[in-house]
């Protein structure tokens, strides 16, 4: 038996041929700051040192370390952390942190030879790109990155311990924080999902008996519903539990489901035909997935077309009229134009994964979950337990942007596998299974008709979204388009397509990406032909006083006082400045609880959310440090277990929100109780009063529920519904009735000002710099803040320019599903970013400002395709701009 | 490695390739470690000038060698462009050029595909947006290895354990065998490469496109070597990676600049050309205005 040196200890390594170092250290070793995430060499995450070089352990043969020395980030500052990890926790380096161990082995290594080569120079940003090419982060916490590496090779990080702003900055760094696919009980078993491999079928034969029949199976179950038909590839048949995943595989391909294909069709184009085979007949369409985070309303539905919903429409008849005059009369305002979108994958990290365990009646179950009790809720009702039966817990998750918020097929096949078994059980989707059927942003067609009047106001609006929501339903696209830009009348509605493809989900403001998209190119087009400053037309067309004040932050930079007119440059290279507005709404969850206690002097702050990179430890540890007038880091913030009080979902922006009223509230009736039961006050002039009557005091808690916010009085602030009149009430109502969310007043905004440079020859677009304006009140924890607007930038710069699912348009398969084919940015592609926040317009809410998360990335696609036409004075009505989307723009013919 | 190859075992250096094809069920016969022989290892530097590199050198040595830096331009610079840091450290010269495709379908376990021993080429007729836009045969993946594209423009040549001086054409084929991605014998292993000693005063570099900045299979990729002497060219060599089956030298772009002036007109009227025998599929028209456009510009930095 041949041996390895892992982090200075001797280790054995496995005969078999097939096993990869990758296992041995996370499987073998239970050395789990490792993480496998795809596969495949692409994203770096499993990047351990072979002989001090970096090497990706998840295609190295564990025989090939044989006699060789392995570090892995357990072995990175064991004794004491690495000047790079302490950058890392300093700049915020990091967000869900599930790619941050891979990140600091890469970076410690270009340090240290950085340093014994340059000294305290510091890299450029070109250097440390190229030298970190081969880590992706999927939260985008480049822009950090950069920071950290730069100033530890520079050596300002060699010094003593720093505190970090996050809170469990020092777990992340050090590879210590557990994630659901770590977490290992004594007899767990690996569960298997066996999946359709037909866009379109009815099972009539499922037999398990092969599989269990299998030495080393736990169970086997069917996971078909009631009418045995899959509907697109990739849908679970049946799964498998056995002692290791190798067992588990040659167990599937034991069952052999046998029955009819059916007719199936594929995508947009073809599911609209009047010929193409209906997906769900009638009596199966609450089947159909949903692609938002809720305030669904009923439409027509015929054959594979669901929709329009038009609810918030408003004389749509007079746009049409409108529209058509000024078609016949060559009006030069009117901007009519289509636009597409891509199909954007959530690709978080950490794959969907959840492991059950059953001890008696009580179910424990770990989950990468945006939501730990609503989840406990779903399935206490789904299988019939008491809530206090159920256990959900999430410490750390590796990413969501909206496809961990439901309760999902990982989940509850490993509960009815580890209840089958009789012992726990581990699901953990492979890389294809996480880029083919967790859901995703689906594509869209949107047509647009923007017709300005002639005294220069914005007349009317027509949008209509057809989505290409695969096995769902529920896209709201130009339904957005009513709560921004008030014209005299506006057509807007929203058709989805339902087709033999995986089902949506909500991702990131459902619907807002691919709605600026349009609108805020339109809305730029309308600028060019008035000869108006595009801030100056959006800042008349748009009275939101939150947007008013970016207007006017935005036309002050002189990136944009000093631009240059539209496509005035000529040769390669072309650089163009480009903006656009974004809003989402503001949202949190009635119901939400925290509770706040003083326990052997220490404060601890509890609730029942997650966080999933977002900051959410952060901010609760900084508002209760903040009103203590204590430092972050002396808080206890227990959070990632249903078993706290009532906390929020991780969506819809709303924790922040929801969270910060209530702990107020809390933190107000505690410091009442902890001064009624003090037996002396602070010595007078303490500048730490608290600190000395909370070590005096006994154990106490309090708690509160989100309280309802208090009227606003900015003029101009008001919940954007009204907008929308009667229907915006019920939809309101509506939201709160069936999705337990508080549409708020006030709008959270975004502008974003974007400078490209366009290679004409080689189709290649780079995002040179970007200021983003974010008005969502007062920031709470400003470092994690800016992660979370930079890392939005990095995203919407992947939808603009990389990310689109690909398929095979015949047979339904996925073939993006790896990350070398579906691309998300990587750190050298990040631009400097500018962030500017602007803390006003939300003094009604308790805390005074709302969540970050899905605004800040609502306008990035259109300012680069905005920049892009700046720059070249070609439209890109499509995304991802792809080298050959722009040289098919550039030589004016269609991209195939 | 072709079908019989793989049915006997298939050879694995460090695994860079294979392992992600073992992890999707794509690769499931016997692997038979490659165990390093004397003559695979190290670069050798001949009195003329040429270099024999053993095929187990990796990509990252190749890379870092500051004396075929000097000697091989082209050579280093494609080895520094291709792949990731943490698989430069690991992937070996043998297994860069004797890699199987990168082509979605054949890496779908799920998918039959002329190389997975099926019958038609699924991605011809589907989605094929990544592929060939020379259609010389009838499977439609650009070949893989960026090396390969390199030892081409330096009339590189391969030893295997059972050959000598193969050309990279002899190595990989012209493309027409669609089952396979080299001409490889069953069970025939590469050990080293010769590289020929350079030319006086030639200059070469590595040209590509890709959709982000780093760490993707190129669209269009170019390892170019030029003599400029006296303003004209006295020499030009262009071969192409990402474009077809195999990669191809741009006979018809050195014609055109044989002798001529270097100049912003000569060099634009010969990267034209450089779409000559193109045949691209629905899709991939588009690799044909990167071709010209990455050729452009790797004459004109060879000019500069």
């Amino acid at each position: 038996m041949s041996t390895m040196t892992i982090n200075g200890k001797l280790a054995p390594l496995p005969d078999d041929p097939d096993a990869l170092l990758v296992d041995v250290v996370r499987n073998a070793l239970d050395l789990t700051g490792t993480k496998l995430v795809c596969g495949a060499g692409v994203c770096g995450a499993c990047t351990v040192l072979v002989d001090g070089e970096p090497a990706v352990s998840c295609l190295m043969p564990a025989r090939s370390a044989a006699n060789r020395n392995i570090t892995t980030v357990e072995g990175i500052g064991a004794a004491r952390l690495h000047p790079v990890q302490q950058a890392f926790m300093a700049h915020d380096a990091l967000q869900c942190g599930f790619c941050t161990p891979g990140f600091i082995i890469e970076a410690a290594a270009f340090h240290d030879a950085w340093r014994a080569a340059k000294g305290t120079a510091m890299p450029s940003r070109e250097e440390i790109g190229a030298a970190l090419s081969g880590h992706l982060c999927r939260c985008g916490a480049y822009d950090g990155i950069f920071r950290a590496v730069a100033d530890a090779c520079a050596g300002r990080f060699d010094g003593g311990d720093i505190l970090p702003s996050r809170m469990e900055a020092r777990d992340k760094v050090t590879g210590s924080a557990k994630y659901t696919v770590d977490i290992h009980h004594d007899g767990q078993l690996e569960g298997v999902i066996l999946r359709s491999s037909f866009a379109h079928a009815r099972i009539s034969e499922l037999d398990l008996a092969p599989a269990r029949a299998m030495p080393g199976v736990g169970a086997a179950i069917s996971l078909l519903g009631d009418d045995r038909i899959v509907r697109y590839v990739g849908q679970p048949i049946a799964a498998v539990a056995a002692t290791d995943r190798k067992t588990a595989l040659a167990a599937i391909a034991a069952i052999r489901p046998t029955g009819e294909r059916l007719p199936s069709v594929i995508g947009l184009d073809e599911a609209r035909r009047a010929d193409a085979p209906i997906v769900f007949e009638r009596s199966a369409r609450k089947k159909a997935g949903d692609v938002s985070e809720g305030g669904g309303s009923p439409a027509p539905w015929k054959g594979n077309v669901r929709g329009p919903t038009a609810a918030f429409s408003k004389k749509p008849r007079k746009v049409r009229n409108w529209v058509g005059d000024a078609r016949a009369a060559n009006n030069p305002l009117l901007v009519e134009r289509t636009f597409r979108t891509g199909t954007q994958q959530h690709a978080c990290l950490e794959p969907h994964a959840a492991v059950a365990r059953f001890d008696g009646d009580r179910l424990t179950v770990h989950v990468s979950t945006q939501a730990v009790f609503h989840l406990m809720e779903l399935i206490a009702k789904r299988y019939k337990l008491d809530h206090d039966k159920v256990r959900v817990i999430a410490d750390h998750v590796g990413g969501g942007f909206g496809s961990k918020a439901a309760l999902g097929v990982e989940t509850t096949t490993a509960i009815e596998l580890a209840r089958e078994a009789k012992a726990p059980v581990r699901v953990a989707y492979d890389r294809h299974e996480e880029l083919s059927v967790t859901g995703y942003r689906p594509a869209a067609e949107m047509k647009i008709a923007l017709l300005p009047s002639d005294e220069g106001e914005l007349k009317a609006l027509s949008l209509t979204a057809y989505a290409d929501t695969g096995a769902a339903t529920n896209s709201t696209i130009a339904a957005l388009g009513r709560l921004i830009y008030p014209a005299e009348a506006k057509e807007l509605a929203d058709f989805d397509v339902i087709s033999n493809l995986p089902a949506g989900a909500p991702f990131r403001g459902p619907g807002g990406p691919p709605m600026a998209f349009a609108l805020e190119q339109a809305i730029d087009e309308a600028a060019l032909r008035m000869n108006v400053d595009p801030i100056a037309l959006r800042k008349r067309w748009d009275p939101d006083p939150n947007r008013q004040r970016l207007y006017d932050w935005a036309s002050s930079l002189d990136v944009w006082r000093n631009r240059e007119p539209p496509a005035s440059q000529g040769g390669r290279y072309r650089r163009g400045i480009g903006v656009a507005t974004g809003y989402w709404l503001y949202l949190w969850q009635p119901g939400s609880k925290v509770e706040v206690a003083v326990k052997g002097g220490r404060l601890i702050a509890s609730t029942a959310t997650q966080d999933i990179g977002t900051g959410t430890r952060t901010v609760i540890a900084n508002t209760v440090a903040r009103e203590f007038g204590l430092e972050p880091h002396e808080i206890e913030v227990r959070i990632g277990d249903s078993k706290l009080p009532e906390g929020p979902g991780s969506g819809g922006s709303r924790v922040t929100a929801s969270v910060v009223p209530p702990m107020l509230l809390a933190i107000g009736q505690l410091k009442t109780a902890i001064q009624q039961n003090a037996k002396r006050k602070p010595a007078p002039g303490s500048n730490a009063p608290w600190r000395e009557m909370l070590a005096a005091s006994p154990d106490l808690s309090a708690s509160a529920v989100r309280p309802e916010d208090s009227r606003p009085m900015a003029p101009g602030i008001q919940s954007p519904l009204k907008q929308a009149g009667f229907m915006g009430w019920i939809f309101g109502w509506m939201m709160r009735r069936f999705s337990n969310l508080a549409i708020g007043a006030g709008v959270p905004s975004s502008v974003q000002i974007v400078e490209v440079e366009v290679d004409t020859w080689l189709g290649h677009v780079r995002v040179v710099n970007v200021h983003t304006g974010i008005a969502i009140g007062k920031i709470v924890a400003p470092a994690l803040a800016r992660s979370q607007a930079t890392g939005a930038v990095i995203q919407g710069i992947g939808y603009a320019l990389y990310e689109a699912r690909e398929i095979d348009t015949r047979t339904g398969d996925v073939l993006s599903g790896g990350m070398e084919d579906y691309r998300i940015p990587g750190i050298a592609d990040t631009p400097v970013i500018d962030v500017h926040f602007d803390q006003d317009g939300f003094d009604h809410v308790l805390g005074g400002g709302v969540g970050i998360g899905e605004v800040a990335t609502v306008p990035t696609s259109p300012a680069v395709a905005n920049a892009i036409h700046h720059a070249t004075g070609v439209r890109l009505t499509e995304l991802p701009i792809r080298p050959d989307r722009l040289i098919a723009a550039l030589k004016g013919r269609a991209a195939a | 490695m072709t079908q019989t190859a793989m049915q006997a075992g298939e050879f694995r250096a460090a695994g860079t390739d294979l392992s992600e094809r073992r992890r999707s069920g794509v690769s499931t016969g016997p692997l038979i470690d490659i165990a390093a022989e004397p003559d695979m290892i190290g670069m050798h530097w001949a009195a003329d000038g040429s270099l024999r590199l053993g095929a187990f050198s990796t990509i990252a040595a190749i890379a870092a060698d500051q004396r075929i830096a000097a000697a091989y331009p082209g050579i280093a610079a494609s080895a520094q462009g291709l792949a990731t840091p943490q698989i430069r450290h690991l992937a070996t010269l043998g297994g860069n050029l004797a890699q199987r495709s990168r082509c979605w379908y054949f890496r779908n376990p799920h998918i039959a595909c002329l190389k997975k021993g099926g019958s038609d080429c699924p991605a011809r007729s589907g989605n094929h947006l990544y592929h060939v836009a020379f259609d010389l045969g009838p499977c439609v993946a650009p070949h893989p290895s960026t090396m390969a594209a390199a030892l081409l423009a330096y009339d590189g040549t391969i030893a295997t354990d059972r050959r000598s001086a193969l050309t990279v054409g002899d190595l990989l084929g012209d493309g027409s065998n669609g089952a396979a991605d080299n001409a490889l014998q069953p069970g025939e292993m590469i050990k080293s490469v010769e590289l020929p000693p350079p030319l006086q005063g030639e200059r070469a570099l590595y040209r590509r496109a890709i959709s982000r900045t780093h760490a993707e299979w190129p669209l269009v990729e170019v390892c170019a070597r030029a003599v400029v002497k006296d303003g004209t060219f006295q020499f030009v060599r262009l071969a192409a990676g990402g474009i077809a089956p195999v990669p191809l030298r741009l006979a018809a772009v050195e014609a055109a600049l044989q002798g001529k002036t270097a100049s912003e007109a000569t060099i634009a009227n010969a990267a034209e050309q450089a779409v000559v025998g193109a045949k691209p599929l629905p899709m991939t028209a588009y690799k044909l205005d990167l071709l010209k456009g990455v050729v452009k510009d790797a004459l004109e930095r060879l000019a500069a």
